[in-house]
């Protein structure tokens, strides 16, 4: 919320006009300020006259020429354009020399022939608002000949305070001079609230239908008001707080719920049928045309205000066109009310309306400051619109919530925050947050109605804490017995750093996917990829659903480098996917296993002016697959199958043992083309279920003792038995090493390869 | 013997001459070959009276042996020369680039959250990390969030389609629903970081994205402190932005913790006297945190009069982006390799 310094300060001593300083204030209480705005009087040497004469221009009929006193022996000559104004009225005169809000310089200049000495002016040109369609009419009694600045509240700050949710006491002024009042040991001067009354009973009549919803009702009725602009003060207040000023009546309820937290209706009593107010939800079918001008469908959870006969405000939210506070109005029925916070919380997320009254009515408004609020409201409402207000206020009121007791063990301060505190100076600090004090083991805390957040004794800490400051406890270091990543986050650390080793980039890929995205992957119908988890309501199309496979946004970041002009790419990711199955150790929730994908474009391989980069291609697939394998230790078998969205002649399935753990090679070109990479097939890619665990602690690996031996190298020829079968490196160093008993068979490599049937080993 | 000497004075001359090592070779078989003036000497030496045998006998072979030693010394030069030529011959120019075995680089977000959870696990700290797609229990009501509480609105939260529609199923909004998950496995004390994915439902802009990674930590043991919590986060801030930093605290509110409290890191770009990096304050705002409220504890059936805890949270892209000067956090997720590669 927004907040005037000046306006601050009419209730509280601040020693500082440093905003940094207040602003450090603000922090420490809690209140993160998210700026200020320093304001400065907009205009120089603008004086307070009188206008003595009218006459119209002679030589042009839209203008006219005024003598003005400005408190001086002669009347200053003024041409003026607007006609709101008349003999006698108070008005701000810019004199030769002034200087305007837009930095307008003011002299003497000659206007069809006459001299005009100065310019009458209109807000817009003060910088005071935005009317700039006539000049401002001041009050009368503003003393003629004055400055003009000492009319307006400037320089002041207006503060952008962020209220945490917790508390909604602080969303006033007067719930911010309290704290402030806290912070420097002071006293809040509370604004009057003691209207002149007159003792005639009031005819209105209020009924609560629904306890639960409004556990509280005041009506208090002003008579006799007379519809005009509010003060200058108070209008500027209300734009620094950034409510648009709009008639006396309607400006000292926004005034009001600004400063005390209150929020306050003004229904034009006359349209107000049988002068009745009733609070219940509303009916099925029941509609209300709220104050911005929209119909609106109501549900039998919304809570209504009405009258006699229908619909009349939206309560604690917004009211109703039909009784709204006009320029006509004489009659004023100020309500101030309790609303239960959540029915209002749900009514203005329901109709997406959310209003100052809302704001506060949704985090929990003080039920006692209900009174207090209709009460200074009628009290400016007599003051500044002439109006006549009612000593019999109706107030319903079934049953009164009192202020709660908390005990506070002062041993558990210590448990908590570390330093002991003594009984004393707990109470201090409690008391100065306007709480009651009694007894010293436990200390029983009265808490008062406006800190729905303080419930518990740890509530009670946390404010103890906070006054006294959470710069002044001790800096103190606790450790663990064992600390240590699991050991499937060092095998996925692993993982990274053997594909880092390996050449290829890691990537960091969103962990959603669109239906054309999927669609894109060439998945057949059958695929549990294809039945990914719908998102409920995904802001763009692209998060429709949660990833079933980390391949599709790592082929778009493939193509947002290749369009970017870098056309050799290699990119991994290591993260989580989403199956439409459940978890095997929660199956309240879907499974989300660990995956490795990556996907390649271009060349790969050794750069430099003797490189050997070649085209990326299957070969480039398994190659990285075969080497992260080795690199991990693990035993699987790559097997030659058509896998679903892959080239058929150029995939593999990775087994360990029966488990399929991923799959490997040049994806479809039908898939590059609906990624944008046309042309630029082959891509070799290749997704992986990581679940193994690698060894570790416990998990030993034995291995053979390598004496003096010298390695040597044989090649040796063999055949595939059958189509099917795939070539596996290890089997064929077993086939070789069976046959040398005393043989460590360590490594083998493909020479060369005969007619798709045998492969030559060394 | 006079003809010795004098071939020892010449051949010297001219071993020191001969600049190949052919020439040197001829020279050698001349001098110290079988047919050499040495050889026949040597063969003659029977001929000589018995009394002068050992004598010439030692001159001859003081000779040869010195004419040897010349010619191995002479070889061994010219063979370095010839070495030395032939290496010359073999220059290349080192300082362009030949070949470079490929590098890649780890994604900044995966080294800022490592570097961050190694400086917990130095302390003591387990790392857990738990389920993306979470249920409402564990994101919300764990966690003292009451059922009201605006981060459960869809404008907030992202709830997705799955299982029985009684369960709330969404993606968690923060790494603490672990800190529930955790405490339900594992008997106190808990000294722990979850790294890890969350999610909001926010449109990207400068400083929000709907994924972001979050780590989370918890310590609950008995007499655990508000000062604890300080001290903590003061040596995460010294490990990781410099041995100079300060921290404070100031009053916030979550629903999960109580006290709660934002930290603010003194800025390491200017030193706390106001600079671009930390908007003139001084001070950047790094995380959330706060002491366990109580009712977190009961949730998982720990004790909270005998236990106490604190528990942080803080978003990886913002230390980073913080540490880094990086500017959008779209430049975390769009993965350009130009991007990617300035962070090795
Ligand atoms: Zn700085």
């Amino acid at each position: 919320m927004k907040i005037s310094l000046r306006w601050l300060e009419e209730y509280v001593d601040v020693p500082t006009s440093d905003p940094i300083e207040v602003e450090a204030v603000f922090a420490s209480l809690g209140h993160e300020v998210e700026g200020y705005e320093v304001l400065e009087v907009p205009f120089s040497k603008v004086v307070v006259g009188r206008v003595i004469e009218i006459e119209k221009h002679a030589d042009a009929d839209r203008l006219r020429f005024c003598r003005v006193d400005l408190g001086e022996d002669e009347l200053q000559e003024i041409v003026c354009g607007a006609w709101n104004f008349e003999v006698g009225d108070v008005v701000p005169v810019s004199v030769p020399g002034a200087v305007l809000a837009g930095g307008l310089e003011v002299g003497v200049r000659a206007i069809r022939g006459v001299t005009s000495h100065g310019m009458i002016c209109s807000a817009a040109e003060l910088g005071l608002g935005e009317d700039q369609a006539g000049i401002m009419v001041l009050d009368p009694s503003t003393p003629i000949g004055s400055d003009f600045a000492d009319q307006v509240p400037l320089p002041d700050v207006v503060f952008d305070v962020s209220i945490t949710p917790n508390r909604p006491d602080a969303m006033s002024v007067v719930g911010l001079a309290r704290e402030f009042a806290a912070y420097y040991q002071t006293e809040v001067r509370m604004p009057e609230a003691e209207p002149a009354t007159v003792d005639r009973p009031s005819a209105v009549g209020v009924t609560i239908e629904d306890v639960i919803g409004c556990p509280r009702y005041v009506g208090r009725e002003v008579d006799g008001v007379r519809i005009g602009p509010s003060p200058l003060w108070m209008q500027q207040r209300l734009r620094a707080s950034d409510v648009r000023p709009i008639n006396n009546v309607v400006d000292i309820t926004n005034y009001v719920l600004l400063e005390l937290g209150q929020p306050l209706h003004g229904f034009d009593l006359d349209k107000v049928a049988d002068e009745k107010i009733i609070v219940r939800r509303a009916r099925a079918g029941e509609t209300l045309t709220t104050l911005d001008g929209v119909e609106r469908d109501l549900d039998v959870l919304d809570l209504m205000i009405c009258d006699g006969e229908s619909i009349v405000a939206f309560a604690g939210i917004m009211g109703g066109e039909q009784s709204e506070v006009t320029d006509a109005t004489s009659r004023v029925l100020i309500e101030a009310a309790h609303f239960h916070p959540p029915s209002v919380m749900f009514s203005s997320k329901r109709h997406a309306l959310r209003t100052e009254a809302s704001a506060r009515f949704e985090r929990g408004v003080d039920p006692n400051l209900c009174a207090l609020a209709a009460a200074r409201a009628a009290h400016l409402m007599v003051e500044l619109a002439g109006g006549e207000a009612f000593a019999d206020v109706k107030d319903v009121y079934p049953s009164i919530i009192a202020p709660w007791q908390v005990d506070l063990e002062v041993e558990e301060i210590e448990r908590i925050l570390g330093i002991p505190f003594a009984a004393e100076t707990v109470a201090e600090l409690l008391v100065r947050l306007g709480m009651k004090v009694e007894g010293s083991s436990p200390l029983r805390v009265t808490v008062p109605t406006n800190r729905p957040d303080l419930t518990r004794s740890v509530d009670l800490i946390e404010e103890v804490a906070r006054l006294y400051g959470y710069d002044r406890f001790p800096e103190t270091l606790r450790t663990g017995p064992s600390g240590g990543l699991s050991n499937a986050q060092k095998r996925d650390r692993r993982i990274r750093e053997i594909m880092v080793g390996l050449g290829l980039h890691e990537a960091q890929t969103m962990s959603f996917l669109g239906q054309s995205e999927l669609d894109a992957m060439n998945l057949p119908d059958h695929d549990p990829r294809r039945a990914a988890i719908r998102v409920r309501k995904p802001l763009r199309e692209e998060e429709a659903f949660l990833r079933s496979t980390l391949l599709p946004n790592l082929l778009k970041a493939v193509q947002y480098n290749v369009s970017h002009g870098m056309p050799d790419v290699g990119l991994f990711e290591v993260g989580k996917a989403f199956l439409a199955e459940p978890d095997s150790e929660d199956p309240r929730i879907p499974h989300q296993p660990t995956h490795l994908a990556f996907a390649m474009v271009g060349r790969s391989g050794p750069g430099g002016l003797h490189a050997s980069l070649r085209p990326t291609d299957a070969y480039t697939a398994t190659g990285v697959v075969r080497a992260l394998l080795e690199a991990l230790g693990l035993r699987a078998e790559i097997r030659q199958v058509a896998s679903d969205g892959f080239h058929p002649g150029r995939s593999a399935e990775v087994y360990m043992g029966e488990q399929l753990i991923g799959v490997a090679g040049e994806l479809h070109p039908a898939v590059g083309r609906a990624f944008g990479l046309e042309g630029r097939a082959p891509l070799p890619s290749s997704i992986w279920r990581v679940w193994w665990q690698t060894a570790t602690g416990g998990n030993s690996r034995h291995p053979a003792h390598i004496r003096g031996w010298s390695s040597t190298w044989r090649s040796s020829s063999t055949s595939r038995p059958r189509r099917k079968v795939s070539f596996d490196r290890h089997r064929v160093l077993q086939g070789i090493g069976s046959k040398k008993s005393s043989c460590l068979m360590s490594s083998a490599e493909v020479l060369w390869v005969k007619a798709r049937r045998a492969w030559h080993c060394v | 013997m006079e003809s010795l000497d004098q071939l020892l004075i010449q051949a010297s001359a001219r071993i020191d001459e001969a600049d190949d090592l052919e020439i040197l070779a001829s020279l050698e078989s001349e001098l110290v070959g079988k047919k050499s003036f040495i050889a026949s000497t040597r063969r003659g030496l029977g001929r000589l009276p018995s009394e002068e045998r050992p004598i010439v006998g030692a001159q001859v072979h003081e000779v040869q042996t010195r004419l040897q030693q010349l010619i191995d010394d002479r070889r061994a030069v010219l063979q370095r020369e010839a070495e030395d030529r032939l290496l010359e011959q073999d220059r290349v120019d080192v300082t362009i680039e030949g070949y470079e075995p490929p590098v890649g680089m780890h994604h900044l977000l995966t080294q800022t959250v490592d570097e961050v959870v190694d400086i917990f696990t130095s302390l003591g700290y387990r790392v857990a990390s738990g389920p993306e797609v979470e249920l409402g229990w564990y994101n919300f009501d764990a966690l003292n969030t009451p059922p009201t509480h605006p981060s459960r609105l869809e404008s907030d939260t992202l709830y997705v389609e799955y299982g029985d529609s009684s369960d709330e199923m969404l993606l968690r909004t923060h790494t603490s629903p672990m800190q529930a998950r955790y405490m339900e496995k594992h008997d106190p004390p808990v000294y722990v970081v979850v790294p890890g994915r969350t999610f909001r439902a926010d449109a990207l802009d400068a400083t929000h994205s709907p994924v972001f990674f979050q780590i989370e930590g918890l310590a609950v043991d008995e007499d655990i402190t508000f000062g604890d919590l300080k001290g903590t986060l003061a040596h995460f801030a010294r490990e990781f932005f410099g041995s100079e930093r300060k921290i404070r605290l100031l009053p916030h509110f979550f629903p999960f913790t109580e006290p709660s409290a934002e930290m603010h890191v003194s800025c390491f770009a200017c030193d706390g006297s106001g600079c671009r990096v930390c908007s003139g304050s001084g001070w950047i705002e790094l995380m959330g945190c706060g002491m366990v409220d109580p009712n977190v504890l009961e949730a998982v059936g720990y004790d909270p009069q005998r236990l106490s805890g604190f528990a942080f949270g803080m978003g990886a892209e913002r230390i980073a982006m913080v540490r880094h000067g990086v500017n959008h956090i779209k430049h975390f997720y769009e993965n350009d390799l130009r991007v990617l590669r300035q962070f090795s």
